[in-house]
Protein backbone atom coordinates (compact mmCIF):
# COMPACT_ATOMS: atom_id res chain seq x y z
CA UNK A 1 0.00 0.00 0.00
CA UNK A 2 3.20 2.50 0.71
CA UNK A 3 4.72 1.56 -2.64
CA UNK A 4 1.14 2.03 -4.32
CA UNK A 5 1.01 5.47 -2.66
CA UNK A 6 4.49 6.49 -3.40
CA UNK A 7 4.84 5.50 -7.03
CA UNK A 8 1.69 7.17 -7.73
CA UNK A 9 3.76 10.46 -6.43
CA UNK A 10 6.77 9.51 -8.33
CA UNK A 11 4.22 9.27 -11.45
CA UNK A 12 2.78 12.58 -10.78
CA UNK A 13 6.09 14.19 -10.05
CA UNK A 14 7.82 12.48 -13.66
CA UNK A 15 4.32 13.86 -15.33
CA UNK A 16 4.82 17.14 -13.72
CA UNK A 17 8.05 17.61 -14.81
CA UNK A 18 7.64 17.18 -18.73
CA UNK A 19 4.68 18.35 -18.55
CA UNK A 20 6.07 22.09 -20.23
CA UNK A 21 7.05 20.90 -23.12
CA UNK A 22 3.73 18.71 -24.16
CA UNK A 23 1.29 21.62 -23.27
CA UNK A 24 -0.22 24.89 -24.12
CA UNK A 25 1.32 28.00 -22.53
CA UNK A 26 -2.04 28.56 -21.31
CA UNK A 27 -1.93 25.18 -19.27
CA UNK A 28 1.86 25.79 -17.91
CA UNK A 29 0.43 29.46 -17.00
CA UNK A 30 -2.04 28.16 -14.96
CA UNK A 31 0.14 25.32 -13.54
CA UNK A 32 2.00 27.84 -12.25
CA UNK A 33 -0.95 30.00 -10.70
CA UNK A 34 -1.87 26.49 -8.62
CA UNK A 35 2.15 25.89 -7.60
CA UNK A 36 1.70 29.13 -6.27
CA UNK A 37 -1.22 28.18 -3.90
CA UNK A 38 -0.32 25.07 -3.20
CA UNK A 39 3.03 26.86 -1.86
CA UNK A 40 0.97 29.89 -0.30
CA UNK A 41 -2.06 27.87 1.24
CA UNK A 42 0.57 24.78 2.68
CA UNK A 43 2.70 27.94 4.45
CA UNK A 44 -0.39 29.18 5.95
CA UNK A 45 -1.27 25.57 6.78
CA UNK A 46 2.36 25.50 8.90
CA UNK A 47 1.28 28.16 11.42
CA UNK A 48 -2.56 28.29 11.61
CA UNK A 49 -3.25 24.88 10.90
CA UNK A 50 -1.04 23.30 12.73
CA UNK A 51 -0.97 25.69 16.17
CA UNK A 52 -4.56 27.17 15.35
CA UNK A 53 -2.72 30.98 15.42
CA UNK A 54 -4.72 32.26 12.74
CA UNK A 55 -2.93 34.44 10.15
CA UNK A 56 -5.19 37.31 8.25
CA UNK A 57 -1.88 39.00 7.04
CA UNK A 58 0.22 36.15 5.23
CA UNK A 59 0.14 37.95 1.98
CA UNK A 60 2.35 40.30 3.69
CA UNK A 61 5.20 37.99 3.19
CA UNK A 62 4.14 37.73 0.16
CA UNK A 63 3.85 41.37 -0.85
CA UNK A 64 7.56 41.60 0.91
CA UNK A 65 9.07 38.42 -1.35
CA UNK A 66 7.42 40.22 -4.58
CA UNK A 67 9.62 43.32 -3.46
CA UNK A 68 12.54 42.07 -2.68
CA UNK A 69 13.05 40.47 -5.98
CA UNK A 70 11.58 43.44 -7.97
CA UNK A 71 13.93 46.22 -6.39
CA UNK A 72 17.01 43.70 -6.07
CA UNK A 73 16.70 42.89 -10.16
CA UNK A 74 15.60 46.26 -11.17
CA UNK A 75 18.20 48.65 -8.80
CA UNK A 76 20.69 46.10 -8.29
CA UNK A 77 20.31 44.17 -11.27
CA UNK A 78 20.80 40.48 -9.65
CA UNK A 79 18.98 37.46 -11.37
CA UNK A 80 15.87 37.07 -10.60
CA UNK A 81 16.08 33.45 -9.31
CA UNK A 82 18.55 34.18 -6.00
CA UNK A 83 16.60 37.41 -5.87
CA UNK A 84 13.81 35.29 -5.30
CA UNK A 85 15.32 33.10 -2.78
CA UNK A 86 16.07 36.30 -1.11
CA UNK A 87 12.26 36.57 -0.12
CA UNK A 88 13.15 33.33 2.35
CA UNK A 89 15.20 36.24 4.29
CA UNK A 90 13.28 39.36 4.40
CA UNK A 91 9.72 37.57 4.91
CA UNK A 92 11.20 35.65 7.43
CA UNK A 93 12.53 38.61 9.07
CA UNK A 94 9.74 40.50 9.06
CA UNK A 95 7.78 38.04 10.67
CA UNK A 96 10.19 37.47 13.26
CA UNK A 97 9.67 41.44 13.99
CA UNK A 98 5.81 40.87 14.02
CA UNK A 99 5.21 37.52 15.56
CA UNK A 100 8.10 38.39 18.55
CA UNK A 101 5.29 40.39 19.97
CA UNK A 102 2.07 39.65 18.09
CA UNK A 103 2.41 35.75 18.74
CA UNK A 104 1.65 36.09 22.10
CA UNK A 105 -1.56 37.72 22.05
CA UNK A 106 -4.62 34.95 21.65
CA UNK A 107 -6.85 34.32 19.32
CA UNK A 108 -8.38 37.12 17.65
CA UNK A 109 -6.05 39.92 18.61
CA UNK A 110 -3.59 37.69 16.54
CA UNK A 111 -5.70 37.76 14.09
CA UNK A 112 -6.83 41.26 13.85
CA UNK A 113 -2.66 42.16 14.03
CA UNK A 114 -1.50 40.58 11.12
CA UNK A 115 -3.98 42.37 9.49
CA UNK A 116 -2.52 45.09 10.45
CA UNK A 117 0.45 43.95 9.10
CA UNK A 118 -0.82 43.68 5.81
CA UNK A 119 -2.12 47.10 5.86
CA UNK A 120 0.99 49.20 7.19
CA UNK A 121 3.15 47.05 4.84
CA UNK A 122 0.60 48.40 1.59
CA UNK A 123 1.08 52.12 2.94
CA UNK A 124 4.61 52.00 3.32
CA UNK A 125 5.47 50.89 0.12
CA UNK A 126 3.34 53.46 -1.34
CA UNK A 127 5.04 56.37 0.98
CA UNK A 128 8.53 55.71 0.21
CA UNK A 129 7.97 56.28 -3.39
CA UNK A 130 12.04 56.76 -4.57
CA UNK A 131 12.90 52.91 -3.28
CA UNK A 132 9.20 51.15 -4.54
CA UNK A 133 8.25 52.95 -7.11
CA UNK A 134 4.96 54.12 -5.06
CA UNK A 135 1.41 53.84 -6.28
CA UNK A 136 2.81 53.08 -9.83
CA UNK A 137 5.02 50.20 -8.47
CA UNK A 138 7.96 48.36 -10.20
CA UNK A 139 8.29 47.13 -13.37
CA UNK A 140 10.49 44.26 -14.33
CA UNK A 141 11.74 42.35 -17.69
CA UNK A 142 8.98 40.68 -19.49
CA UNK A 143 10.31 36.87 -19.34
CA UNK A 144 10.97 35.70 -22.54
CA UNK A 145 9.92 31.85 -20.83
CA UNK A 146 7.74 30.07 -18.86
CA UNK A 147 9.34 26.82 -17.81
CA UNK A 148 11.84 28.30 -15.77
CA UNK A 149 9.65 29.66 -13.39
CA UNK A 150 7.33 26.78 -13.74
CA UNK A 151 9.84 24.41 -12.21
CA UNK A 152 10.53 27.23 -10.01
CA UNK A 153 7.68 27.31 -8.60
CA UNK A 154 6.61 23.47 -8.74
CA UNK A 155 9.81 23.58 -6.56
CA UNK A 156 8.46 25.63 -3.57
CA UNK A 157 5.06 24.02 -4.16
CA UNK A 158 6.72 21.09 -3.52
CA UNK A 159 9.35 22.07 -0.97
CA UNK A 160 6.16 23.16 1.23
CA UNK A 161 4.77 20.25 1.37
CA UNK A 162 7.90 17.83 2.05
CA UNK A 163 8.81 20.58 5.02
CA UNK A 164 4.90 20.19 6.07
CA UNK A 165 5.52 16.39 6.12
CA UNK A 166 8.77 16.00 7.77
CA UNK A 167 7.34 18.71 10.19
CA UNK A 168 3.76 16.55 11.03
CA UNK A 169 5.73 13.16 11.77
CA UNK A 170 8.47 15.06 14.63
CA UNK A 171 7.81 15.99 17.91
CA UNK A 172 8.38 19.32 16.72
CA UNK A 173 4.96 19.08 14.89
CA UNK A 174 3.63 16.90 17.59
CA UNK A 175 3.88 19.86 19.94
CA UNK A 176 2.61 22.77 17.88
CA UNK A 177 -0.61 20.57 17.53
CA UNK A 178 -0.71 20.47 21.33
CA UNK A 179 -0.26 23.97 21.22
CA UNK A 180 -3.64 24.29 19.18
CA UNK A 181 -5.17 21.64 21.28
CA UNK A 182 -4.56 23.57 24.91
CA UNK A 183 -1.96 26.12 24.25
CA UNK A 184 -2.11 26.63 27.95
CA UNK A 185 -1.95 22.52 29.44
CA UNK A 186 1.18 22.46 26.61
CA UNK A 187 2.83 25.33 28.82
CA UNK A 188 1.99 23.31 31.70
CA UNK A 189 4.04 20.22 30.47
CA UNK A 190 7.26 22.30 29.84
CA UNK A 191 6.84 23.09 25.79
CA UNK A 192 7.97 26.34 25.37
CA UNK A 193 4.99 27.44 23.21
CA UNK A 194 6.13 30.83 22.96
CA UNK A 195 9.52 29.72 21.18
CA UNK A 196 7.92 26.87 18.99
CA UNK A 197 5.24 29.12 17.93
CA UNK A 198 7.83 31.40 16.37
CA UNK A 199 9.89 28.78 14.52
CA UNK A 200 6.66 27.60 13.04
CA UNK A 201 5.32 31.63 12.01
CA UNK A 202 9.73 31.87 10.62
CA UNK A 203 8.89 28.42 8.40
CA UNK A 204 5.48 29.75 7.61
CA UNK A 205 6.48 33.00 5.90
CA UNK A 206 9.83 31.90 4.26
CA UNK A 207 7.91 30.28 0.87
CA UNK A 208 5.54 33.30 0.76
CA UNK A 209 8.36 35.54 0.63
CA UNK A 210 10.19 32.85 -2.33
CA UNK A 211 6.64 32.48 -4.14
CA UNK A 212 6.32 36.14 -3.85
CA UNK A 213 9.29 37.19 -5.58
CA UNK A 214 8.63 34.20 -8.57
CA UNK A 215 5.72 35.89 -8.98
CA UNK A 216 7.05 39.35 -9.09
CA UNK A 217 9.32 37.88 -12.09
CA UNK A 218 6.50 36.06 -13.61
CA UNK A 219 3.97 38.98 -13.79
CA UNK A 220 7.03 41.33 -14.61
CA UNK A 221 5.09 44.21 -13.02
CA UNK A 222 4.05 44.51 -9.27
CA UNK A 223 2.38 47.50 -7.42
CA UNK A 224 0.83 48.10 -3.86
CA UNK A 225 -2.66 47.21 -4.38
CA UNK A 226 -1.92 44.22 -6.60
CA UNK A 227 0.87 42.82 -4.59
CA UNK A 228 -1.27 43.21 -1.15
CA UNK A 229 -4.51 42.32 -1.37
CA UNK A 230 -6.24 40.76 1.49
CA UNK A 231 -8.31 38.11 -1.06
CA UNK A 232 -4.79 36.60 -1.28
CA UNK A 233 -5.07 35.59 2.56
CA UNK A 234 -8.21 35.01 2.38
CA UNK A 235 -8.12 32.62 -0.43
CA UNK A 236 -4.94 30.52 0.96
CA UNK A 237 -7.16 30.45 4.38
CA UNK A 238 -9.87 28.86 2.27
CA UNK A 239 -8.11 26.64 0.46
CA UNK A 240 -6.34 25.14 3.18
CA UNK A 241 -9.80 24.41 5.04
CA UNK A 242 -11.46 23.04 2.10
CA UNK A 243 -8.36 20.21 1.53
CA UNK A 244 -7.93 19.86 5.57
CA UNK A 245 -6.08 21.92 7.86
CA UNK A 246 -3.04 20.32 9.57
CA UNK A 247 -2.75 17.86 7.28
CA UNK A 248 -0.05 17.40 4.41
CA UNK A 249 -1.57 17.28 1.52
CA UNK A 250 -4.82 19.19 2.74
CA UNK A 251 -3.80 22.61 1.41
CA UNK A 252 -2.23 21.44 -1.51
CA UNK A 253 -5.83 19.79 -2.81
CA UNK A 254 -7.56 22.51 -1.57
CA UNK A 255 -5.70 24.49 -3.36
CA UNK A 256 -5.75 22.11 -7.03
CA UNK A 257 -9.76 22.22 -6.46
CA UNK A 258 -10.29 25.63 -5.92
CA UNK A 259 -7.48 26.92 -8.89
CA UNK A 260 -9.86 24.55 -10.95
CA UNK A 261 -12.93 26.05 -9.72
CA UNK A 262 -12.48 29.51 -9.56
CA UNK A 263 -11.03 29.09 -13.15
CA UNK A 264 -14.10 27.54 -14.69
CA UNK A 265 -16.58 29.51 -12.30
CA UNK A 266 -14.87 33.17 -13.82
CA UNK A 267 -14.97 32.31 -17.26
CA UNK A 268 -18.97 31.20 -16.94
CA UNK A 269 -19.55 34.21 -14.53
CA UNK A 270 -17.56 36.65 -15.49
CA UNK A 271 -19.81 39.28 -12.54
CA UNK A 272 -20.84 37.50 -9.99
CA UNK A 273 -17.76 35.04 -9.74
CA UNK A 274 -16.58 36.43 -6.15
CA UNK A 275 -20.42 36.02 -5.25
CA UNK A 276 -20.26 32.49 -5.89
CA UNK A 277 -16.37 31.77 -4.15
CA UNK A 278 -17.48 33.92 -1.40
CA UNK A 279 -20.62 31.08 -0.93
CA UNK A 280 -18.32 28.45 -0.89
CA UNK A 281 -16.17 30.18 2.19
CA UNK A 282 -19.67 29.85 3.96
CA UNK A 283 -20.41 26.52 2.64
CA UNK A 284 -17.18 24.98 3.70
CA UNK A 285 -17.27 26.67 7.43
CA UNK A 286 -20.74 25.81 8.18
CA UNK A 287 -20.95 21.72 6.72
CA UNK A 288 -16.76 20.81 6.69
CA UNK A 289 -14.96 22.56 8.95
CA UNK A 290 -12.26 20.07 8.95
CA UNK A 291 -11.97 20.00 5.12
CA UNK A 292 -11.91 16.97 2.56
CA UNK A 293 -8.89 14.77 4.38
CA UNK A 294 -9.92 16.05 7.65
CA UNK A 295 -13.11 13.98 7.38
CA UNK A 296 -11.90 11.10 5.42
CA UNK A 297 -8.84 11.32 7.72
CA UNK A 298 -11.73 10.92 10.57
CA UNK A 299 -13.88 8.52 9.46
CA UNK A 300 -11.77 6.00 7.90
CA UNK A 301 -8.90 6.96 10.33
CA UNK A 302 -6.56 7.56 8.24
CA UNK A 303 -3.55 8.75 9.39
CA UNK A 304 -1.90 12.03 10.29
CA UNK A 305 0.89 11.75 7.49
CA UNK A 306 -2.15 12.23 4.37
CA UNK B 1 15.73 17.58 55.89
CA UNK B 2 15.21 20.54 53.78
CA UNK B 3 12.07 20.84 52.27
CA UNK B 4 11.67 20.12 48.61
CA UNK B 5 8.94 22.85 48.52
CA UNK B 6 8.83 26.28 50.50
CA UNK B 7 6.18 28.51 50.57
CA UNK B 8 6.47 31.96 52.64
CA UNK B 9 3.57 34.56 52.58
CA UNK B 10 2.16 33.43 49.28
CA UNK B 11 -0.39 36.04 48.42
CA UNK B 12 -2.49 36.00 44.79
CA UNK B 13 -5.41 38.50 43.94
CA UNK B 14 -8.02 38.47 41.60
CA UNK B 15 -9.43 42.25 41.71
CA UNK B 16 -10.71 42.83 44.86
CA UNK B 17 -10.73 38.93 45.60
CA UNK B 18 -7.80 37.38 47.45
CA UNK B 19 -7.58 34.11 46.20
CA UNK B 20 -4.61 32.59 48.51
CA UNK B 21 -3.77 35.00 51.43
CA UNK B 22 -0.76 35.37 53.08
CA UNK B 23 0.05 30.98 52.68
CA UNK B 24 2.93 29.56 54.08
CA UNK B 25 3.80 25.74 53.97
CA UNK B 26 6.61 23.34 53.11
CA UNK B 27 6.87 20.00 51.81
CA UNK B 28 9.65 17.75 52.59
CA UNK B 29 11.01 15.29 49.93
CA UNK B 30 9.42 11.42 49.46
CA UNK B 31 6.03 12.23 51.31
CA UNK B 32 2.25 12.69 50.14
CA UNK B 33 0.47 16.00 50.94
CA UNK B 34 -3.11 16.32 50.98
CA UNK B 35 -4.54 19.87 50.42
CA UNK B 36 -7.90 20.28 51.00
CA UNK B 37 -10.90 23.33 51.89
CA UNK B 38 -14.17 24.29 51.05
CA UNK B 39 -15.10 25.14 46.83
CA UNK B 40 -13.31 28.50 46.33
CA UNK B 41 -10.90 28.14 48.99
CA UNK B 42 -7.67 28.88 46.94
CA UNK B 43 -6.67 25.39 46.38
CA UNK B 44 -5.92 25.45 42.91
CA UNK B 45 -4.59 29.08 42.44
CA UNK B 46 -2.26 27.64 44.67
CA UNK B 47 -1.73 25.00 42.44
CA UNK B 48 -1.43 27.72 39.67
CA UNK B 49 0.94 29.83 41.60
CA UNK B 50 3.16 27.08 42.21
CA UNK B 51 3.25 26.13 38.84
CA UNK B 52 3.43 29.35 37.05
CA UNK B 53 0.01 29.53 35.83
CA UNK B 54 -0.46 32.12 37.97
CA UNK B 55 1.66 34.77 39.28
CA UNK B 56 1.70 35.82 42.57
CA UNK B 57 1.59 39.36 44.10
CA UNK B 58 3.26 38.70 47.17
CA UNK B 59 5.75 36.12 48.66
CA UNK B 60 8.10 33.46 48.06
CA UNK B 61 7.68 30.02 46.32
CA UNK B 62 11.57 27.77 45.81
CA UNK B 63 12.14 24.48 45.05
CA UNK B 64 15.43 22.87 45.88
CA UNK B 65 16.43 26.08 47.59
CA UNK B 66 15.70 28.03 44.40
CA UNK B 67 13.02 31.03 43.81
CA UNK B 68 10.33 29.81 41.03
CA UNK B 69 8.08 32.51 41.45
CA UNK B 70 8.10 34.62 38.17
CA UNK B 71 9.74 31.68 35.98
CA UNK B 72 7.55 31.22 33.16
CA UNK B 73 4.86 27.15 33.61
CA UNK B 74 7.33 25.83 31.11
CA UNK B 75 10.44 26.60 33.20
CA UNK B 76 8.66 25.08 36.26
CA UNK B 77 7.86 21.96 34.97
CA UNK B 78 11.53 21.86 33.61
CA UNK B 79 12.43 21.83 37.15
CA UNK B 80 10.91 18.55 37.66
CA UNK B 81 7.47 19.89 38.96
CA UNK B 82 4.48 18.33 37.13
CA UNK B 83 0.81 18.67 37.35
CA UNK B 84 -2.29 17.45 36.28
CA UNK B 85 -5.51 19.98 36.67
CA UNK B 86 -8.97 20.01 37.88
CA UNK B 87 -10.51 19.84 34.67
CA UNK B 88 -8.84 17.49 32.37
CA UNK B 89 -6.48 19.24 29.85
CA UNK B 90 -5.79 16.04 27.42
CA UNK B 91 -4.57 16.94 23.46
CA UNK B 92 -7.98 15.61 22.30
CA UNK B 93 -6.74 15.22 18.90
CA UNK B 94 -3.23 13.14 19.59
CA UNK B 95 -3.62 9.59 20.40
CA UNK B 96 -2.81 8.86 24.03
CA UNK B 97 0.94 7.57 22.87
CA UNK B 98 1.05 10.97 21.42
CA UNK B 99 0.10 12.76 23.95
CA UNK B 100 2.80 10.76 26.03
CA UNK B 101 4.94 11.60 23.71
CA UNK B 102 4.72 15.20 22.68
CA UNK B 103 5.88 16.19 26.63
CA UNK B 104 9.24 14.19 26.85
CA UNK B 105 12.68 15.03 25.55
CA UNK B 106 13.81 11.49 26.10
CA UNK B 107 15.39 10.64 22.53
CA UNK B 108 12.56 8.99 20.44
CA UNK B 109 13.13 4.93 20.82
CA UNK B 110 13.28 5.84 24.53
CA UNK B 111 10.53 8.02 24.60
CA UNK B 112 8.43 5.10 22.90
CA UNK B 113 9.16 2.72 25.13
CA UNK B 114 8.64 4.61 28.58
CA UNK B 115 5.11 6.17 27.01
CA UNK B 116 4.04 2.59 26.28
CA UNK B 117 5.25 1.65 30.59
CA UNK B 118 3.43 4.54 31.72
CA UNK B 119 0.27 3.53 29.03
CA UNK B 120 0.67 -0.28 30.68
CA UNK B 121 0.67 0.90 34.18
CA UNK B 122 -2.76 3.23 33.70
CA UNK B 123 -4.44 0.55 31.90
CA UNK B 124 -4.52 2.45 28.54
CA UNK B 125 -1.72 0.33 26.77
CA UNK B 126 -4.70 -1.66 24.08
CA UNK B 127 -5.49 2.55 23.45
CA UNK B 128 -2.38 3.93 22.51
CA UNK B 129 -3.72 4.63 19.42
CA UNK B 130 -6.97 5.84 19.76
CA UNK B 131 -7.40 9.47 19.74
CA UNK B 132 -7.61 10.91 23.64
CA UNK B 133 -10.62 12.91 22.65
CA UNK B 134 -12.51 9.38 22.45
CA UNK B 135 -11.57 8.06 25.44
CA UNK B 136 -13.94 8.41 28.43
CA UNK B 137 -13.91 10.59 31.25
CA UNK B 138 -11.82 7.99 33.57
CA UNK B 139 -9.61 7.03 30.91
CA UNK B 140 -8.87 10.70 30.19
CA UNK B 141 -7.99 11.29 33.48
CA UNK B 142 -5.52 8.41 33.68
CA UNK B 143 -3.99 9.23 30.64
CA UNK B 144 -3.04 13.07 32.20
CA UNK B 145 -1.92 11.14 34.84
CA UNK B 146 0.62 9.23 32.27
CA UNK B 147 1.22 12.57 31.13
CA UNK B 148 2.23 14.29 34.07
CA UNK B 149 4.88 11.03 35.09
CA UNK B 150 6.22 11.15 31.65
CA UNK B 151 7.54 14.28 32.37
CA UNK B 152 9.65 12.52 34.87
CA UNK B 153 8.78 14.76 37.71
CA UNK B 154 10.18 15.36 41.66
CA UNK B 155 7.02 16.75 42.87
CA UNK B 156 3.72 15.80 41.53
CA UNK B 157 0.66 18.21 41.70
CA UNK B 158 -2.42 16.29 42.11
CA UNK B 159 -5.27 18.35 41.35
CA UNK B 160 -8.46 15.97 42.14
CA UNK B 161 -6.84 13.08 40.96
CA UNK B 162 -9.94 10.67 41.94
CA UNK B 163 -13.07 12.54 40.43
CA UNK B 164 -14.47 10.71 37.96
CA UNK B 165 -12.50 7.56 38.08
CA UNK B 166 -14.34 4.34 38.41
CA UNK B 167 -13.48 2.38 42.18
CA UNK B 168 -11.65 -0.27 40.34
CA UNK B 169 -9.60 2.27 38.66
CA UNK B 170 -9.28 4.19 42.02
CA UNK B 171 -7.60 1.75 43.55
CA UNK B 172 -4.50 1.45 41.14
CA UNK B 173 -4.56 4.79 40.62
CA UNK B 174 -4.09 5.00 44.36
CA UNK B 175 -1.65 1.91 44.75
CA UNK B 176 0.63 3.96 41.37
CA UNK B 177 0.45 7.17 43.79
CA UNK B 178 1.92 4.98 46.88
CA UNK B 179 4.78 3.67 44.55
CA UNK B 180 5.85 6.73 43.47
CA UNK B 181 6.31 7.91 46.91
CA UNK B 182 8.20 4.48 47.41
CA UNK B 183 10.24 5.62 44.43
CA UNK B 184 11.16 8.95 46.51
CA UNK B 185 8.92 11.50 44.67
CA UNK B 186 7.42 13.87 46.67
CA UNK B 187 3.20 14.15 45.84
CA UNK B 188 0.53 17.50 46.61
CA UNK B 189 -2.86 16.29 46.20
CA UNK B 190 -6.08 18.70 45.90
CA UNK B 191 -8.81 16.12 46.98
CA UNK B 192 -12.29 16.12 47.51
CA UNK B 193 -13.03 12.51 48.39
CA UNK B 194 -12.08 12.97 52.19
CA UNK B 195 -11.42 9.06 52.26
CA UNK B 196 -9.17 9.29 49.57
CA UNK B 197 -7.57 12.26 50.60
CA UNK B 198 -7.14 11.07 54.80
CA UNK B 199 -6.05 7.31 53.37
CA UNK B 200 -2.95 8.77 51.15
CA UNK B 201 -1.76 11.61 53.09
CA UNK B 202 0.76 11.65 55.64
CA UNK B 203 0.05 15.75 56.27
CA UNK B 204 -3.05 17.58 55.14
CA UNK B 205 -2.84 20.99 54.22
CA UNK B 206 -6.16 23.33 54.73
CA UNK B 207 -7.42 26.50 53.17
CA UNK B 208 -10.39 28.60 54.22
CA UNK B 209 -11.21 31.70 52.32
CA UNK B 210 -6.94 31.30 50.82
CA UNK B 211 -5.82 31.42 54.30
CA UNK B 212 -4.35 28.43 55.64
CA UNK B 213 -6.31 27.66 58.87
CA UNK B 214 -4.57 23.83 60.02
CA UNK B 215 -2.07 21.40 58.89
CA UNK B 216 -1.16 18.34 60.49
CA UNK B 217 -1.72 14.58 59.99
CA UNK B 218 -5.12 13.01 58.97
CA UNK B 219 -6.24 12.18 62.37
CA UNK B 220 -5.33 15.67 64.05
CA UNK B 221 -7.32 16.93 60.41
CA UNK B 222 -10.28 14.90 61.37
CA UNK B 223 -10.90 16.47 64.40
CA UNK B 224 -9.89 19.92 64.07
CA UNK B 225 -12.69 22.31 65.13
CA UNK B 226 -11.48 24.98 62.65
CA UNK B 227 -11.66 22.71 60.04
CA UNK B 228 -14.85 21.28 60.97
CA UNK B 229 -16.34 24.65 61.16
CA UNK B 230 -14.91 25.39 57.65
CA UNK B 231 -16.32 22.33 56.22
CA UNK B 232 -19.98 22.43 58.14
CA UNK B 233 -20.27 26.25 60.19
CA UNK B 234 -20.77 27.00 63.17
CA UNK B 235 -23.70 25.18 65.06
Amino acid sequence: MKWLAWGTVLLVLAVLAIMPFFVSNYIVSFAIQIFMWIALAGSWNLISGLTGYVSFGHVAFFGTGAYTTAILVSKAEWHWLPASLMGSVTAPLLAFIIGYPCLRLKGPYFAIAMLGLNEVLRALVSYFEDFTGGGNGISLPPIAELPPVYYAMGGAALGVVVLTYRIITSRFGLRLISIREDELAAEAMGIDTARLKLYAFLLSAAFPGIVGGFFAWYSSHIEPIGTFPLLTTITMIIMCLFGGKGTVFGPALGAFLLSIFQEMVWARFLFIHQAIFGALIVAVVLLMPKGILGVLQERYRLPRTI
Amino acid sequence: MENILELRDVTKRFGGVTAVNRCSLGLAPGKIYGLIGPNGSGKTTLFNCITGLEACEEGQIRFRGERIDGLKPHQVTRRRIGRTFQVIRIFPELTALENLLVVTWLPFDGAQRRARELLELVTLDRLQDEYAGNLSYGQQKLLEFARVLMTDPDLVLLDEPAAGVNRTLLNELLQTIRNLRAQGKTIFIVEHDMKVIMDLSEKIFVLNYGEKIAEGPPEMIRTDERVIEAYFGRS
